[in-house]
């Protein structure tokens, strides 16, 4: 059995995992940041979708009247999901400033 | 994301239903009429339902694991039953022996059709409603 070295300290790479087929995946810092902003835009984009289908509704252009509803209600539990992601960052990073040291 | 499948599914279906609630209101509205565009009185029209995968990514899935599928009105068929026959001689559009050929629409068959494309719709709003209260309970894990 080998034992992986630690990093030294202030050393800015993250330790390797190892996945089950051998191959190493280095996490780096900016996976969680692009996957926030992905998410980010995700949610963005199914208000503005919500938002543009009831515009339509009001228009006149819209096909039916379901179709704006779920449009909405998709808007409404991807933002509750975000949210929710959002509330477990900010748990986690108070978590970590109550910690004495 | 994987949880708004069912609502691509379920509004697929409500979407098919409406429609088959619009032949029937055509099927009604026309229940007497005997001069269409085409020529001779108005015939029944009914939806042919057709099962769709929502999109091609949905498709490709459906192909690997054999999932859910959509519903789509693929065509609007005409039944091909007679005209019903009516003596009216006095109707402008009756015939020599003063039978006008009328709708071959049954208003009782349409009303229980209504019924059931309106229970169809309710069925697939509750399972909606089902999916959005799956996902906010999956939400309140996180609390």
């Amino acid at each position: 059995m080998t034992i992986t070295p630690l990093p030294p300290a202030g050393a800015n790479t993250a330790l390797p995992i190892n996945r089950i087929d051998g191959e190493a995946i280095t996490a780096s810092r900016n996976d969680f940041t692009a996957f926030l902003e992905n998410s980010i835009d995700q949610v963005n984009q199914a208000m503005t979708r919500g938002d543009r289908s009831i515009e339509m509704l009001h228009s006149g252009q819209a096909q039916s009247l379901h179709e704006v509803m779920i449009a909405v209600e998709e808007a409404d539990i991807s933002l509750r999901m975000f949210v929710q992601i959002r509330n477990k960052a900010l748990q986690a990073y108070e978590e970590i400033m109550r910690m004495q040291i | 994301m994987d949880i708004f499948t069912t609502f691509a599914i379920s509004s697929s279906a409500l979407k098919a239903q409406k429609i088959r609630l619009d032949t029937v209101s055509s099927n009604l509205a026309n229940a007497e009429t005997t001069s269409t565009p085409e020529g001779g009185p108005y015939k029944k029209k009914s939806v042919y339902f057709q099962s769709t995968p929502t999109s091609f990514d949905k498709h490709l899935d459906s192909a690997l694991r054999g999932s859910a599928q959509g519903v789509a009105v693929t065509k609007i068929i005409e039944d091909p039953d007679p005209p019903r026959k009516v003596y009216n001689p006095s109707h402008p559009d009756a015939a020599e022996d003063g039978y006008v050929d009328m709708p071959n629409v049954d208003v009782l068959k349409e009303m229980v059709d209504m019924m059931s494309a309106t229970r169809s719709y309710q069925a697939n709003v509750t399972t909606i409603q089902s999916a959005k209260r799956m996902a906010q309970k999956a939400l309140e894990i996180g609390r």
